[in-house]
């Protein structure tokens, strides 16, 4: 997902010459944190039995904070008026005051950081560079080290990936991972509908050539569907969604998406994708499949509504995507009740043998989390707020909710849900007040598997994703003999600097330039590679390349090399 | 003398002036002062620090603008889209005046009045929708349905993958969009020419073209004149909002005008310092063609600005 909000961003942005000037709260908020940190040692160090008392009375006194989440929107409020926040209050005795992002992230941190007051705690997604320019995260090494052995325990295994190049840690990633356990959407595939594999006896996928053999068989037989022509495939290249064309072919060769890149598991050098043989066979065949009829034209030009509106029809065969990115598509069909005109997605490859690599390795974003703001009145609450909040029976109760209540537990400790528990838990009004809206993600958390072998969401449970399946669901996963829908995919192989595009990049930068004059380029190239007529491609595809390679690729080669390295050595970028 | 009456006058007019000291003010504030951030043009300017505190570039930033490739292409799109929708904008917009003006029946004037520039209030984004979709080679694509009715196309036109097309579309476009909006005001200067004229001329025997002609054509005039000078000082701004929405890498080499070259490489980027050279560079463009058209209005003797 922060694929999305890394390119939202760049559209949100749109705030000319913003002149912003800092007052310098500096030292005065850094005295206020030491003279705090100060005071918590004199209470840990006081043994005097009356002293401790007053250090229980006091860590125990009701208190508020102020929490902004620039990710997400969301209905603000007080954690102590939900059920879990009420009983995290009970437990600490802190409160939080929830604030979400209104209007434009870039402008609202903009003149948090100009005016030098920001709430105790910010979750500042991707303005997080400016926050850090702007010196307004307190380090918190020490508060760990001294309030937090849960948090400690918790983040461990990702525990060197933490601070930044002066050492200090500033921020708290989300999601400290113990186990893999796939998505519940559908990460990049090929998909086709179901009634298209029926047709044909469910036959294994596994190859582009089958694929489109399949989709062309299929739309010889039924030139129309819904009383309009049948599409054979589509594609979606409007305006920065446009990745979603030249994504796939890293993909078709056995490789991750990591971007503009891969990267050679064995000397760990990156290559720029967009003159590789790979990127030329994916295209051709686009090309060739137009020749044929099967591509729909229009698709090249369309806007994401359209591209929507088409898959909603149910007259398509095949595309690609990710799932996040057709939610209103997959559900506008689901609701149309229709199982052949559903989708089931493959991770194909160009041939047959190659292990497929759709899945992301397991990985630790580190340049997301939640800081402790220079302005927080008492970061020590704060971190033992956190403290408490990752012991393993507290994030059951976070995720899962009360048992009995929100959950059950069967005979062999597996957790599991029923059918009302699930429908009540879809409804946005109940998520709200029972709290797991506040609390589903934002937080210092772990994620993966508990200890004892329970998903950490009960949405990667599969006990609970298979309550939610359709018959046409489970006639088409036992037909291919899965379990859940990702069971198609073949299990990632661990890269530790995966993925490059998640690295940050300096404004105006000349890779952030290179990335954005090779999209100009490919998005004038690739459609008119696709509709030309097959006998020109090779000529036309030589004139694409020389193109390319004026661009600056050898920079933008080393610039991702140095990220490869950077993150194989620990470092963040 | 003169000394004094210049005096005696500012003192007479002094509730004029009074009245006007907000506005002035308001000029000032809002447009003047910002002026200085023009400094951050010639910076490496990253938020969080101070104004002074940033690293100087010098012309760097305006070396990026005028050295890249695409520049030149984007400077041809801006001012071919620019002429088009000055040219079609004025000679519709006056020709829909005079031909209302024309009208007896009331209620059928303003019937027109109403559907013509209700399309001015519907947001690009929703009208660049309902083009797509009426150029659309799909079923709902109404303008390939009638070219294929009436039989003058045989296969269905992929209109907005041409980049020859795209200007047209978007000329044809600005034009149902703002048509009526623009009829207003000149529909508000023919009201003040004086009907004795037109009594004259028809005494004279003048028809109703010869009327047009001689008398509502030249009373437009000076509202004319007045609205192309101040429209050319706009020539760089040829919109951004339908070329962005209309626009894809099939028709970019056409489609793609300084507005958005600039969000692309300065504001997307978050490179506010190449976003405000570019700003400027337009600035001073503008200016020049404000004073340019001025002059030459001034030098043929016609009504002019300032």
């Amino acid at each position: 997902m922060f694929f999305v909000s890394a390119f939202i961003q760049r559209e949100k942005g749109i705030c000319p010459a913003m002149k912003i000037r800092t007052r310098s709260y500096m030292p005065f908020a850094m005295a206020l944190v030491l003279a705090s940190l100060l005071a918590g040692c004199a209470k840990d160090g006081g043994d005097s039995a009356p002293a401790s008392d007053s250090a229980q009375a006091e860590a125990s006194k009701p208190v508020t904070f102020t929490y902004f989440n620039a990710a997400v929107a969301g209905k603000d409020g007080n954690t102590n008026e939900t059920v879990l926040g009420k009983l995290l209050e009970e437990q600490t005795g802190v409160n939080f005051k929830i604030e979400h992002l209104v209007g434009d992230l870039n402008t609202k941190l903009g003149v948090m950081v100009a005016s030098g007051e920001y709430p105790d705690v910010v979750v500042p997604d991707s303005g997080i560079d400016k926050m850090l320019d702007a010196k307004a995260f307190i380090p918190l090494n020490d508060l760990i080290d001294r309030y937090a052995p849960n948090l400690k325990k918790l983040y461990a295994p990702y525990w060197d990936q933490m601070p930044s190049e002066d050492g200090n840690i500033y921020i708290i990633p989300f999601a400290a991972s113990h186990g893999f356990v796939p998505d519940m959407y559908q990460p990049g595939a090929f998909y086709i509908q179901r009634g298209v594999l029926k047709e044909f006896g469910y036959p294994k996928v596994k190859t582009l050539d089958e694929y489109f053999d399949l989709i062309k068989r299929y739309k010889e037989k039924h030139p129309q569907i819904n009383g309009g022509d049948t599409i054979g495939f589509e594609t979606l290249t409007d305006d920065w969604r446009f990745f979603t064309l030249t994504n796939p072919a890293p993909n078709l060769n056995g490789l991750p998406n990591e971007g503009e890149v891969y990267v050679d598991k064995d000397t760990h050098l990156a290559y720029a994708t967009g003159d590789k043989p790979f990127m030329k066979r994916w295209i051709r065949k686009l090309n060739e499949v137009n020749s044929q009829g099967l591509l729909d034209k229009e698709s090249l030009v369309a806007k994401y509504d359209q591209y929507i509106a088409k898959l909603s029809t149910g007259r398509v065969l095949g595309f690609f995507d990710y799932g996040w990115q057709i939610i209103p598509a997959m559900q506008n069909l689901a609701q149309a009740g229709n199982d052949d005109r559903q989708f089931i997605g493959f991770p194909l490859v160009f041939d047959q043998g190659t292990k497929d690599q759709y899945l992301d390795p397991p990985t630790f974003a580190t340049n997301r989390g939640i800081g402790i703001t220079t302005s927080a009145k008492d970061p020590v609450r704060i971190i033992q707020y956190f403290d408490n909040m990752v012991k393993e029976e507290n994030q059951k109760l976070l995720f899962w909710g009360e048992k009995g209540k929100t959950y059950e537990v069967g005979e062999n400790g597996r957790f599991f849900r029923t059918e009302a528990q699930i429908k009540q838990a879809a409804s946005p009004e109940f998520l709200q007040s029972y709290g797991f809206a506040y609390y589903s993600y934002y937080w210092p958390m772990g994620a993966g598997l508990y200890e004892d072998g329970n998903a950490y969401f009960p949405d990667r449970q599969p006990e609970v994703v298979e309550q939610s399946y359709t018959e046409g669901d489970k006639t088409i996963l036992e037909a291919y003999g899965l379990k859940v829908f990702t069971d198609v995919y073949s299990p990632p192989e661990t890269r530790k600097w995966y993925p490059v595009w998640s690295a940050n990049k300096q404004q105006g930068s000349p890779e952030q330039v290179f990335e954005q004059k090779k999209t100009d380029l490919q998005r004038k190239a690739f459609p008119r590679l696709i509709l030309a007529s097959p006998d020109q491609f090779d000529a036309m595809w030589d004139e694409y390349v020389a193109a390319f390679n004026k661009l600056n690729v050898k920079s933008y080669e080393n610039w991702a090399n140095g990220v490869v390295q950077d993150r194989l050595d620990g470092k963040k970028r | 003398m003169a000394r004094k009456t210049r005096w005696g006058k500012l003192l007479e007019q002094r509730t004029l002036l009074l009245m006007s000291v907000p506005f002035v003010l308001w000029l000032i504030v809002f447009r003047y002062v910002p002026l200085w951030g023009w400094l951050i043009a010639f910076q490496h300017y990253r938020p969080g620090k101070r104004l002074l505190q940033q690293e100087w570039v010098g012309f760097d930033h305006f070396k990026f603008l005028f050295q890249d490739e695409s520049f030149y292409l984007v400077m041809r799109n801006t001012l071919a889209m620019s002429l088009i929708n000055l040219t079609l904008g004025f000679a519709t917009a006056i020709m829909l005046a005079i031909m209302l003006n024309e009208l007896r029946s009331a209620f059928f004037k303003r019937t027109v009045q109403t559907i013509s520039y209700l399309p001015h209030f519907i947001s690009w984004v929703v009208a660049s929708s309902m083009i797509v979709n009426a150029l659309s080679t799909d079923t709902s694509g109404i303008v390939n349905g009638l070219l294929l009715k009436v039989g003058l196309i045989r296969e269905p036109i992929l209109w907005l993958a041409e980049g020859k097309y795209f200007w047209g579309i978007l000329g044809i476009s600005e034009v149902w969009k703002n048509l009526g909006w623009n009829t207003i005001i000149y529909l508000a200067a023919i009201t003040t020419i004086d009907p004795a004229q037109y009594e004259a001329a028809e005494i004279d025997g003048a028809n109703r073209w010869q009327r047009m002609l001689y008398v509502t054509l030249p009373g437009l005039k000076p509202v004319i004149v007045i609205l192309l000078i101040l429209n050319l000082g706009n020539l760089l701004e040829s919109g951004f909002e339908p070329q962005y929405l209309l626009g894809n890498g099939l028709t970019a080499d056409y489609s793609e005008n300084l507005d958005l070259f600039v969000l692309k490489y300065g504001i997307a980027m978050g490179n506010f310092s190449f976003a405000t050279a570019a700003g400027m560079f337009k600035t001073v463009i503008s200016v020049v063609l404000l004073f340019g058209a001025n002059h030459i209005a001034r030098k043929l003797g016609q009504p002019r600005l300032f």
